[in-house]
């Protein structure tokens, strides 16, 4: 018997599913006639279930599968592999959570920039190259969206009050 | 019926705003298909914000545009630089690049794109001769049968998505569970929101599609830090001029491949999820094993070209088939052309042809168009791919995230589909490191209300749930969804076990009892036919089995 990466996301999974079912009793029944709303949920939570009880048991009883002493998980390669995943998750929350004061003109050119220049290296030529390529094409997709599909991009707090 | 084709005819060649989408959509196409990393789904993903603006047609026309001309694009990238753009064009690259290493670089892009374009043709006149047949079929339909189809679409996802099977319906059954949350469109009532307003109307499909797959195909593009910062491509390749004429002999000599290829491509697009990647490697396959020249294939074997490329354009039309028949995606970009006509309030099911005529006939023409479009742009965007393949990928990676941010939010005016799109790229992320496909969770979300609402007819109409296999069609499509979930299993075992030699007869004898119960004489015929060759096979492998 060995403990994987598999096992662990069946756990989590019999976990998600445990809280869902738990949280499918709380779904109100109108008390119409036909199919209640909790049923279908209720079918495919089940389902889930089970499954993950498969994977976790063939998790188990594998031992070949993504053993967790392996080199792969060691932290600092984790770390170098998730690194610029992870940069990219941090700008993404960081450019939503501002975006009601930046909007969407001024974060996104904000993102992008940062985005490129956490990801590419921060060398004064290509700072300045990040810079140019983060104004020119949130430029000219936030133009498309405003004036030729006249969608109203969050304008932000700044410009409104600029 | 003519006036209809000649409405639609005008909808789209005589309207020039549509051409002009048409042609930026095709190139875009093209541009998307060439690029590794990128995938036609991706292209025609990006490209749906931008359709919210215009009418259905000229929606689902620019979108058409990307879609056929993405798949050309995957044969410059592969013949130019050994590298397939997209999955759909890797059995090009085995005798591609061969031959365009051999000296022949423009006769080799000339059966590349002239095989494309035959193979789209003839799966076009398939397309508008089968789906008006397929849709008439559907009208038999009953909730308890549309209810068994998409369980069959889902787990033939599962099956031919590859990997694990286990993984592929948990994350079909996740795709599911996501489209459970908010009001639920039977009752009204709220389920998994836990108190919070935004969730009250579910998650949006679009930003959830866009998330799973477009978002988390970005982050893993960006995962390794020397190759995001190097250009596309190390070799770039060079404009040479496509031998158009030579090219066109050369493949009209050999029909055979040509058409063989092209039904190979029709059948794969039509079963949900198999798409382009799948059809072009089993029209290789066939196309090797029919040909005199086998030992030429690996060495720049001409019908080593024609048989993918015919193929994977031809998987298009068989997509659409299903989308326009009966409703269900046969891939994930028909998935997203399904989402783009739900924003306009458009639900393709076996009526659509007849209720929205013009629109069904408009996306027939548009489909022949693009064709003519990718031939015509090939050239110019060969150019232009040899400039693209110099941007690093983390350039086109962060601007294309903003990108993702801005469609996203077009679609309802609200921040809160940016966090769905956040949400499910992050889970998409982690689920493709971890091993689970994607496409099933995709198809979960895309059918999962609909499986819903014919479930909730069929126990409204009657509360028998006997009739989900005492009904001829439900019964045929649970079949089908238990034989398509054994399937992979067969895949891995060994030729001589007896479970290897027992799965397709078997399978035959098993789907012909639906087809008999269905009492038409003609399906009563193909059942006998499938009981027969099932019985032959059974009788040859068994008796092969006792010598053994």
């Amino acid at each position: 018997m060995s403990i994987n990466k598999d096992t662990i996301v069946a756990i989590f999974l019999l976990l998600f599913c445990g809280i869902m079912i738990n949280s499918s009793f709380d779904i109100e029944d109108p008390g119409y006639q036909g199919m209640k709303a909790s049923f279908w949920p209720t079918i495919v939570l089940c389902l889930l279930s089970v499954m993950s009880l498969v994977m976790l048991i063939k998790s188990m009883v594998s031992t070949t599968d993504n053993n967790l002493n392996s080199e792969n998980t060691n932290s600092q390669n984790i770390f170098l592999k998730f690194k610029n995943a992870s940069i990219c998750f941090l700008m993404f929350i960081l450019f939503l959570a501002f975006l009601d004061y930046l909007g969407m003109l001024i974060g996104g050119v904000l993102f992008v920039f940062g985005l490129l220049t956490l990801l590419g290296g921060f060398e004064i030529k290509k700072i300045i190259n990040h810079s140019i390529i983060s104004i020119i094409t949130i430029g000219i997709m936030w133009s498309i969206f405003t004036f030729g599909l006249k969608v109203i991009l969050p304008e932000g707090e700044i410009l409104r009050i600029w | 019926m003519i006036d209809i084709i000649l409405q639609a005819f005008a909808s789209i060649v005589l309207d020039p705003v549509t051409l002009g989408l048409m042609f930026v959509g095709t190139l875009a196409g093209i541009l998307a298909g060439a690029i590794p990393g990128f995938t036609i789904a991706m292209g025609v993903i990006l490209t749906l914000p931008f359709t919210f603006g215009m009418t259905a047609v000229q929606g689902l026309a620019t979108m058409l545009g990307v879609f056929v001309g993405g798949f050309s694009g995957g044969l410059m990238s592969c013949m130019l630089t050994g590298i397939p753009g997209t999955p759909s064009s890797v059995a090009t690259t085995f005798d591609g690049f061969p031959l365009v290493r051999s000296g022949r670089p423009g006769l080799a892009l000339g059966l590349g794109l002239w095989s494309s374009f035959f193979g789209g043709m003839i799966s076009a006149v398939i397309l508008v001769a089968l789906a008006p047949q397929l849709a008439f079929l559907g009208l038999e339909f009953g909730p308890w049968d549309y209810f068994s189809l998409i369980i069959f679409a889902l787990t033939i996802t599962v099956s031919l998505s590859g990997g694990n099977i286990t993984k592929g319906l948990i994350a079909g059954l996740l795709g599911l569970f996501a489209a459970t949350v908010g009001e639920d469109e039977i009752n009204g009532v709220a389920r998994f929101t836990f108190g919070f307003d935004d969730f009250k109307q579910g998650f949006a499909f679009l930003p959830v599609l866009i998330g799973l797959f477009a978002f988390s195909q970005l982050l893993t593009d960006v995962e390794d830090d020397k190759r995001a910062k190097s250009p596309l491509m190390s070799q770039s390749g060079t404009v040479v001029k496509v031998e158009h004429r030579q090219a066109i002999l050369i493949i009209l000599k050999r029909w055979v491949n040509l058409f063989r290829s092209s039904f190979i491509g029709i059948f794969t697009g039509i079963l949900p999820a198999a798409g382009g990647s799948i059809s072009n490697i089993l029209a290789y396959d066939q196309a090797k094993k029919a040909s005199p020249n086998r030992s030429n294939f690996g060495k720049g074997e001409y019908d080593g070209v024609i048989a993918p490329e015919a193929a994977n354009n031809a998987t298009a039309g068989g997509a659409l088939i299903m989308m326009m028949a009966l409703g269900i995606p046969g891939d994930i970009v028909t998935a997203v052309m399904l989402g783009a006509l739900m924003i306009h309030n458009i639900i393709p099911g076996p009526t659509f042809i007849q209720d929205e005529p013009l629109l069904a006939y408009g996306v027939f023409i548009a489909f022949f168009v693009a064709h003519f479009f990718m031939v015509g742009l090939q050239a110019f965007s060969l150019r232009i791919f040899l400039l693209v393949t110099k941007i690093p990928m983390y350039v086109l990676a962060s601007v294309i995230l903003a990108y993702c941010a801005i469609g996203v939010f077009a679609l309802h005016n609200i921040v809160f589909d940016i966090w769905v799109m956040f949400f499910f790229g992050v889970i998409g992320y982690f689920m493709k490191k971890l091993g689970f496909p994607l496409a099933p969770m995709i198809l979960g979300v895309v059918l999962g209300k609909l499986a819903e609402l014919n479930l909730a007819r069929a126990t409204g109409i009657s509360d028998d749930m006997l009739l989900f296999i005492s009904r001829p069609w439900s019964l045929f499509f649970l079949l089908m969804a238990v034989i398509s979930v054994i399937f992979p299993f067969y895949q891995e075992a060994k030729k001589e076990t007896l479970f290897a030699k027992l799965y397709v007869p078997i399978s035959m004898i098993v789907l012909s009892l639906p087809l008999f119960l269905m009492g038409s004489p003609v399906r009563m015929i193909v059942a006998a036919i499938l009981v027969l060759t099932g019985a032959y096979f059974l009788y040859k492998r068994t008796s092969s089995l006792k010598t053994t």
